[in-house]
């Protein structure tokens, strides 16, 4: 079995990048709405139409039309500013008048995530961190769902491989 | 089913050892204590908290009131993790090439000024 499969779970909430263009620009492109408009959202998403109101406890409110035409809105509420190397905001599942509403497709889900993101200055480039987390639960739980995942995926040790497997074919 | 319920389950190590043993198959309440030197009630109480989160159900036999593991709960976080993963992922990937974009329009701006002059 090989180390990178182990690595997976602890990095579950945690995502790296790094981008060929100075960090004023990548900041520029989380924090102004000319900008989020073009990038925010899944793949094949066209941004409907959209708000920022970028503040500390400022929303940015979005709609977005999937590919087969269906609708979604949601909104970021800012939690941190730190220009230019930090910025934390929730990101939740909304609706057309800017409420909170639970992921369309896991109703018993949590509400919404928080995500801290920070920007590296490398020169030309810029590289950031996001680490996000499930917006209600504790720091405990994050670890022990962790923890439970990293077993799950631990090949080698057999027993949770199979329910993994089993789980992939559900 | 409650986040908060299923995170607190699978908290515990004997509840994540127990949930590997049932992902082999149906196990009956004394049977699945034999591994875990514990007492009975102590391995009940563990069963009891991955019931009430939905991870484990009971069987129906009064008897052996075998044991069986409920994937759809564990699918469900999985797929809960995998659909935000995938939001941001597919966000940053379209911002590396919208950065792209406007850098490539932005080079082009620029040159079209220094020819005006």
């Amino acid at each position: 079995m090989s180390a990178a499969k182990n690595e997976i779970p602890k990095d579950a909430f945690v995502i790296t990048r790094r981008f060929a263009a100075p960090r004023e620009l990548v900041w520029d492109c989380y924090t102004q709405e000319k900008h989020l408009k073009n990038w925010w959202g899944p793949k094949g998403f066209k941004m409907l139409k959209c708000s920022l109101d970028f503040r500390i406890g400022g929303v940015f409110h979005y709609g977005m039309a999937s590919p087969n035409g269906q609708v979604m809105w949601g909104k970021w509420v800012f939690h941190k500013i730190e220009k230019p190397h930090l910025l934390a905001n929730t990101v939740a599942f909304s609706d057309v008048d800017g409420g909170i509403t639970q992921h369309p497709f896991a109703p018993v889900w949590p509400m919404e995530t928080y995500a801290e993101t920070s920007f590296e200055d490398l020169g030309a480039e810029c590289g950031i961190t996001l680490v996000w987390e499930p917006g209600n639960a504790t720091p405990d739980q994050i670890q022990a769902f962790t923890d439970a995942h990293a077993g799950m995926n631990a090949g080698c040790e057999g027993t949770f491989s199979q329910l993994d497997t089993y789980l992939k074919t559900l | 089913m409650n986040l908060d319920l299923v995170f607190g389950a699978l908290a515990d190590p004997t509840r994540r050892a127990i949930l590997a043993r049932l992902a082999l198959g149906e196990v009956s309440v004394s049977d699945l204590a034999a591994p875990f030197e514990m007492s009975l009630p102590a391995v009940s109480k563990h069963l009891k908290v991955l019931e009430h989160a939905g991870l484990i159900s009971k069987g129906r036999d009064a008897q052996t009131r075998p044991c069986k593991l409920e994937p759809e709960t564990l699918k469900a976080v999985d797929d809960w993790l995998e659909d935000y993963r995938r939001l941001w992922n597919e966000s940053l990937d379209r911002l590396e090439d919208y950065l792209k974009t406007l850098q490539a329009t932005s080079a082009k701006e620029k040159k079209n000024v220094r020819r005006k002059k």
